[in-house]
C-alpha cells in the first residue's frame, strides 16, 4: 500500500518539477458557430510543437507553451478548421467558434473525433457515437436509440430483445455506470428494454468506456457510459421533433440571453394507447400502457471564468390494468454544475446531483383489499473535479466525490378485508466517498501515459437492523439468521476501503499506428439484484453490507491501432481484454429477492472472469461508409453452491458477436443504412430428467449444472432509408425548415430469434388417468419483421 | 386479478413460441419419494418412483419391494404396505382413525434394498375455513359474465404458519402449475409481516380457475350449479419453499413472461440417504399436513349482492 502511495507521489512530483521554466498559457472554449454548443473532443494543434490538446467535455482547452509565435489550428471533424497565428508573450484567452463544413454528401459523420484519434489518443476501449450516427442507424420502430446503437460496437451485447440495459465485456447490466450529465441513471430502459430513456434530440455526445477508465470515475466494475446533454442553442430558437410509430418527440431550444444563456426542453410520449383507445374497451377505466420523458437543461455563461448548468431528466413508464392497479417505473435526475476557471490553467467543475429511480406496483380493486408496493433508490452527491494543465506534456486531474444513498427496498402495504398491514422493509443507507489524482503525460514524441489512483470508501450505516447469518451447512442453501442487532441513526455498520489504481499507455509506432495498453481496478459498492433471465425494471439495488462485500474488478487490456489511407480513411483496431472479478453476486435456487428482509441470506458470492478479443474496422469517408466489429469472448462465474462449485457461463456469455453497420448516400435527398447482427446463443440450462410430485412434473438436472447448453444463434438484418425534404421551395428559395422521412424495417427476414427456451408440462390441466407429457418451447420476443415510418423536422 | 390475466394473455400474443425437440442428456434413474400425508380420515398413500427421461410421456415407473414406515415422536409406527405398483398405503384403523396430530414430529424411513432413506417433519396447524363466497362480475369484450369464488379464513396468531390451498371445481382438482396456491401466514412470504390476518385478497381469490376454450376465449370460473371444494393443508416453512420452487419451475407462462422468468434450477428435497446401498441420490418430499375443508354449490338465488339481469 505504502509503495503505491510513494510511487504516486514521486510521479506527481516529477511532473511538477518539469515546469520550472517561464511559460505562458492560451486557453478558451470551443463552440459550434451555428448554435453555441460546446465542442467536446475538438483538437487544438500547434504545428511548432507538433502537438496540442483536446477540448474537454465542457469544450474547454488550455495549452501552456514557452513564449513565442505559434500557428494554432482548431479542428473538429465536419467543421471548418480555423488557424490563428498567435504571438504569445502573456497568457491569452482565445474562444473559438467553429462553423460546420457545408456538407454535400457527408451528412453522416461517423466520428466527431480528430481524424486520427483512434491511433493518436491515449484512450482505448472507448467508443464514441455521434448523435448523427445514432440517428442514421436503422432502429426498432424507427426510433433512434442511444443504447441500441452502442450495442453495434465491439464488446457490447444484450441478452435479447426486451431485456433492459446492456452488457459490456462480459459484465452484467448492473455493472455499468450510466451517467446523464454526471448523474447516474439506474434504469436506462423504457417499455422493459425496447427503448432507452435518452431522448436523442437532447443528447449531444455519447461515450462508452469499456476499459482504461480514468481515475475520475468509479463505482461500477464493467463500464462507463457517459452521456452529455445539449446545452441549448445560444444563437436562435430551434425546434426539433418527430412523429413516429410508437411515440412523438419535440425539443425546443433557444437563447435566454444571446450568446450568454440558453435552454433546451425535450419531451417524448408514446401514444399506442391513445391511438388504440377508440377501438377497445380494455383501456377504459384507466388502463394504460405508455411512457414519457422530459429532458431539460439551461446554462448561463456568467463571465469568462464562470458558467453554470442546470439539467434534469424525468421519465416514467406506466403499465396499468385500470385506475388502481398496475406497474409504473421511472428515473428522475437533477444536476447543477458550475464550471470555474481559477486561472488559465486550472479548470474546475463542481457538481451537485440528485438521482432517483423508483417503481411501484398496485393490486386490488378497492380499498378494503389491496396491495401497494414501491421501491426506490435515491442518490445525492457532491463532486468536484479539477484539471490542471501543467505543461503541454502533463495534464493533472484530481478531485473528490461523495455520494449518499438511500435504498427503500419496499414500502408496502397490504389491506385484507379492511385490515391494513404495513409490510415495508427498513430503508438502508450508504455513504460512498472517493478522492482521485491522475496525470496525463507525454514522454517524448511517441509515448503517452495516463496514471492515477482513486481511493474509495463505502460506509453502510444505520438506522437499521444488522443481521448475522449462520455458515451454510450445504453451500447454495438459504442462510439462517442467527443474530439481529440494531444500529442507530448514522451509525456506521460496516466500512470498506479500496485503492483503485488506473494506468494506460500509448506508444506511437508510426503516424498511423500505435500500441496501447491499460490496467484498471474498479470497486462497486451497490449491487443490482436480479435472478431473472433478463434484467427488468423490478430489479432492486442494494448496498454492500456487513454480509455483502463490494465487487472488485481488475481489467487488463492491450490493443493495436492502425489507420489506412491518406486522411485516415480507414480505422482498424484489435484489442484483447482480461477481467477478473471478486465478490460477484449470484442467488440460491428459489431465491426470494423482493420484500425479503433477510435478502442477504439468499445471496451467494463468488468470483468471475471474462476475456476476449475485439476487432474493429471502420471506413470514414466516401458515399459508402460504416463499420464492422467482431468480438470473441467468454465470461464465467465460480460460486460455491452453484454448478457443483465449478466455473459456469454467465447468462450473457456470447462467444461470437459480429456486427456490420453501413451507410450509403445516394444523392442529396436519399440515404440508406443497414445493420446486421450475429450473436452466439446465450447459455441456458436443460434438464436431464423429469419426476413427479403431487401430480406436477418437475425438471431435474443431474449434476446441478448451470448454463450447460446454448440457445440457437441470434441474427438479424435491419434496413432504413431516409428521404430529406427539399432544400429549396418552389420559388427556388432556401427553406428554413429541414425535414426528413425515415422508413425502416427491423428484422427484415422475420427471423424468430430465440430469447429463451423453457421446459414445461404445458398449461393444460392434467387428467389423472393419463400421463403428463412434457415439452420444450422456444420463445421469440419479436417474431416477425417490423416496418415503420417516422417524420422528423427542425425549424 | 382478472385484468392481469387478460393483459398477460394479450402480451403473450405479441411474442411467439415454437415447440422444439432438442436432444437432452440423461441420467441414471434416481429414487423419487412422493410422501404427502394428511390427517384426513382416509387411507394415506406414499408413492415411490424413479426419474425418467425428460421427454418421456409415460407414468413414472413405480418402485416396489421397499419398506416404508412413519414413526411419530411418541414411537407410534405407521406402516405403509406395498401395493406392488409403487404405492405404499396406510389404512386407518379403529384404534388410529386419522393420521397424526398437529405439533407432533414424524420420521419417515424407507428401505430400498440396502439403501435407507430418512426424513423428518412436523405437522403444522390450519385455520378453519370461515366461508366460501361467490360474487358476480359482468363481462366485457375479453371476459364473459362470471361468478368468482373466494375462500375466507384467518391465519392463527403466531408467525410462520404456511399453507397449501387446494381447490376442486365440480370434483376436478385444479391441478395446473399456475393453480398452486400457497400462503405464508395470511400473505405470500416470511418477510411479509402479515401474521394473524384474514388471507389477503389474492389468496382468497386463488380458488378460481382461468380456463380458455378452443378459441382461446376465457371461460367463466364458476357458473350456476357448479360446486367448489377447498382444502387448506398445513406445511412446514421448508415445504412452503419446496412448493414455491415447484411453482417457479413448472408454471411457465411463456411469451413476455420469460423476461421475468428465473432460469431452470433443481428443486430441493428434505429426504436424505442415510445408508448408501448403491443409491446415493434421492428426490421428492415428505410432509404431514393438517387439513381443513369446506365446499359450496353456486346457487344464484341464494347470493347476496349483484345478480345478472
Amino acid at each position: 500500500m505504502y509503495k503505491i502511495y510513494s510511487l504516486f507521489l514521486a510521479l506527481t512530483f516529477l511532473c511538477l518539477v518539469a515546469r520550472a521554466q517561464e511559460k505562458v498559457t492560451i486557453s478558451g472554449y470551443l463552440t459550434d458557430a451555428s448554435n453555441g454548443e460546446s465542442l467536446i473532443g475538438a483538437t487544438v494543434y500547434i504545428s511548432e510543437i507538433q502537438g496540442g490538446t483536446i477540448s474537454n467535455v465542457y469544450g474547454f482547452y488550455s495549452v501552456t507553451l514557452t513564449p513565442g509565435t505559434y500557428n494554432i489550428e482548431y479542428r473538429y471533424v465536419g467543421y471548418q478548421t480555423i488557424s490563428r497565428m498567435v504571438d504569445l508573450s502573456e497568457n491569452q484567452r482565445i474562444d473559438i467558434e467553429l462553423g460546420e463544413v457545408n456538407q454535400q454528401l457527408e451528412e453522416v459523420v461517423i466520428s466527431a473525433e480528430p481524424e486520427d484519434a483512434n491511433v493518436s489518443s491515449i484512450e482505448m476501449s472507448t467508443a464514441k457515437l455521434d448523435i448523427k450516427t445514432i440517428q442514421a442507424l436503422p432502429a426498432f420502430l424507427g426510433e433512434a436509440d442511444v443504447i441500441k446503437s452502442i450495442q453495434l460496437l465491439p464488446g457490447v451485447s444484450t441478452v435479447g430483445e426486451g431485456a433492459s440495459g446492456f452488457n459490456v465485456r462480459g459484465g452484467s447490466v448492473g455493472q455499468n455506470l450510466v451517467l446523464l450529465d454526471e448523474a447516474p441513471v439506474y434504469n436506462s430502459s423504457h417499455l422493459l428494454g425496447f427503448f432507452s430513456v435518452f431522448n436523442p434530440d437532447a443528447v449531444k455526445d455519447v461515450k462508452l468506456y469499456k476499459g482504461g477508465i480514468p481515475a475520475k470515475y468509479g463505482g461500477r466494475i464493467a463500464s462507463l457510459l457517459d452521456i452529455r446533454m445539449k446545452e441549448g442553442n445560444t444563437k436562435e430558437f430551434e425546434a426539433t421533433g418527430g412523429v413516429g410509430t410508437i411515440f412523438s418527440r419535440l425539443a425546443l431550444e433557444a437563447p435566454i440571453i444571446q450568446d450568454k444563456a440558453s435552454f433546451i426542453v425535450a419531451g417524448r410520449r408514446s401514444y399506442a394507447d391513445v391511438l388504440a383507445a377508440p377501438f377497445t374497451d380494455v383501456l377504459d377505466d384507466g388502463a394504460a400502457l405508455n411512457f414519457y420523458d422530459l429532458t431539460a437543461k439551461a446554462n448561463y455563461n456568467i463571465n469568462d471564468r464562470n458558467r453554470v448548468y442546470l439539467s434534469g431528466y424525468f421519465g416514467r413508464d406506466n403499465f396499468k390494468f385500470d385506475q388502481r392497479q398496475g406497474f409504473s417505473w421511472g428515473n428522475s435526475t437533477a444536476t447543477l454544475r458550475w464550471n470555474h476557471l481559477f486561472n488559465d490553467r486550472l479548470f474546475s467543475n463542481f457538481t451537485v446531483f440528485y438521482s432517483d429511480y423508483d417503481y411501484s406496483l398496485a393490486f386490488g380493486e378497492n380499498d378494503r383489499d389491496k396491495f401497494e408496493w414501491d421501491s426506490r433508490i435515491r442518490t445525492t452527491s457532491f463532486k468536484q473535479d479539477f484539471s490542471y494543465f501543467l505543461t503541454t506534456n502533463n495534464e493533472l486531474a484530481f478531485g473528490s466525490e461523495v455520494l449518499y444513498y438511500r435504498f427503500d427496498p419496499a414500502n408496502a402495504i397490504g389491506v385484507s378485508d379492511g385490515e391494513a398491514t404495513d409490510i415495508s422493509l427498513d430503508p438502508k443507507y450508504g455513504l460512498e466517498a472517493a478522492v482521485y489524482l491522475s496525470n496525463d503525460q507525454n514522454i517524448g514524441d511517441n509515448l503517452s501515459l495516463q496514471y492515477g489512483l482513486r481511493a474509495s470508501s463505502f460506509t453502510y450505516m444505520g438506522p437499521g437492523n444488522i443481521y448475522t447469518f449462520a455458515e451454510p451447512e450445504v453451500p447454495g442453501e438459504r442462510l439462517d439468521v442467527i443474530g439481529v442487532e440494531t444500529a442507530g441513526r448514522r451509525e456506521p455498520i460496516k466500512t470498506y476501503f479500496n485503492l483503485e489504481p488506473r494506468f494506460s499507455f500509448k506508444y506511437q509506432l508510426s503516424p498511423s499506428a500505435s500500441v496501447k495498453g491499460s490496467y484498471n481496478r474498479m470497486a462497486q459498492y451497490i449491487h443490482l439484484i436480479s435472478n431473472t433471465t433478463a434484467s427488468n425494471p423490478l430489479d432492486v439495488w442494494t448496498p454492500s453490507t456487513n454480509n455483502i462485500k463490494p465487487q472488485l474488478g481488475d481489467q487488463y487490456t492491450i490493443g493495436y491501432f492502425r489507420n489506412f489511407g491518406g486522411t485516415n480513411d480507414y480505422e482498424t483496431s484489435a484489442e484483447v481484454y482480461y477481467r477478473s472479478t471478486e465478490n460477484q453476486i449470484d442467488y440460491i435456487d428459489g431465491a426470494d429477492l423482493l420484500i425479503n428482509q433477510f435478502l442477504e441470506g439468499d445471496l451467494l458470492s463468488g468470483i468471475g472472469r471474462a476475456y476476449g478479443l475485439e476487432l474493429y474496422a471502420k471506413k470514414n469517408v466516401g458515399r459508402l461508409n460504416g463499420w464492422v466489429s467482431y468480438t470473441i469472448g467468454k465470461t464465467e462465474l465460480k460460486v460455491e453452491g452453484i454448478n457443483e462449485g465449478d466455473w459456469y457461463n454467465t447468462r450473457f456469455d456470447q462467444t461470437h458477436n459480429f456486427k456490420i453497420a453501413l451507410f450509403y448516400e445516394l444523392n442529396e435527398r436519399w440515404s440508406f443504412s443497414t445493420n446486421f447482427t450475429y450473436l452466439s446463443g446465450t447459455p441456458t440450462t436443460f434438464p436431464t430428467a423429469r419426476y413427479e410430485q403431487q401430480g406436477y412434473v418437475i425438471p431435474y438436472n443431474d449434476n446441478n449444472e448451470r448454463n450447460n447448453i446454448r440457445i440457437p444463434d441470434y441474427h438479424r438484418l435491419d434496413i432504413a432509408a431516409t428521404l430529406k425534404g427539399r432544400k429549396y421551395n418552389r420559388k427556388g428559395e432556401l427553406r428554413k425548415n429541414r425535414d426528413s422521412w425515415v422508413f425502416s424495417v427491423y428484422n427484415v427476414y422475420s427471423r424468430r430469434n430465440p430469447f429463451s427456451i423453457y421446459f414445461t408440462q404445458g398449461t393444460d390441466r392434467p387428467v389423472p388417468s393419463q400421463p403428463i407429457s412434457t415439452e420444450a418451447q422456444q420463445v421469440s420476443i419479436i417474431g416477425s419483421f417490423f416496418p415503420s415510418v417516422s417524420y422528423n423536422f427542425t425549424f | 386479478m382478472k385484468r392481469l390475466f387478460i393483459l398477460l394473455t394479450t402480451l403473450a400474443l405479441l411474442s411467439c413460441e415454437d415447440e422444439i425437440f432438442p436432444t437432452l442428456n440423461t441420467n441414471e434413474p434416481i429414487i423419487v419419494v412422493d410422501a404427502w400425508v394428511t390427517n384426513q380420515p382416509e387411507a394415506q398413500t406414499i408413492r415411490l418412483t424413479r426419474t425418467q427421461a425428460y421427454f418421456s410421456s409415460q407414468f413414472a415407473p413405480g418402485l416396489t419391494g421397499a419398506m416404508v414406515t412413519i414413526t411419530d415422536q411418541d414411537g407410534l409406527v405407521y406402516t405403509f404396505s406395498d401395493q406392488d405398483n409403487g404405492d405404499y398405503v396406510w389404512e386407518p384403523t379403529a384404534a388410529v382413525p386419522v393420521f397424526g396430530t398437529s405439533g407432533k414430529s414424524y420420521r419417515l424411513l424407507i428401505e430400498v434394498g440396502n439403501t435407507v432413506l430418512e426424513s423428518n417433519t412436523v405437522m403444522g396447524r390450519v385455520p378453519e375455513i370461515d366461508s366460501i363466497g361467490f360474487r358476480f362480475e359482468p363481462g366485457d369484450s375479453f371476459f364473459p359474465d362470471s361468478y368468482f369464488a373466494d375462500v375466507w379464513a384467518r391465519d392463527p396468531v403466531g408467525p410462520g404458519d404456511t399453507y397449501w390451498i387446494k381447490t376442486w371445481k365440480n370434483g376436478t382438482y385444479l391441478s395446473k402449475p399456475s393453480e398452486i396456491s400457497l400462503a405464508y401466514d395470511a400473505g405470500f412470504s416470511a418477510g411479509g409481516n402479515v401474521d394473524g390476518l384474514i388471507f389477503i385478497q389474492p389468496i382468497r381469490d386463488s380458488i378460481n380457475p382461468f380456463d380458455q376454450d378452443d378459441n382461446d376465449d376465457f371461460l367463466p370460473p364458476y357458473s350456476p350449479g357448479d360446486s367448489v371444494y377447498v382444502e387448506i393443508h398445513s406445511l412446514t416453512d421448508d415445504a412452503y419453499k419446496y412448493l414455491s420452487d415447484i411453482r417457479i419451475q413448472t408454471d411457465r407462462p411463456g411469451g413476455f413472461g420469460e423476461l421475468f422468468a428465473t432460469p431452470l434450477s433443481n428443486v430441493g428435497t428434505n429426504i436424505r440417504v442415510i445408508s448408501n446401498g448403491g443409491e446415493d441420490k434421492v428426490l421428492g418430499y415428505f410432509n404431514v399436513a393438517a387439513v381443513s375443508s369446506a365446499g359450496r354449490f353456486l346457487d344464484p338465488d341464494n347470493l347476496p349482492g349483484e345478480r345478472p339481469e
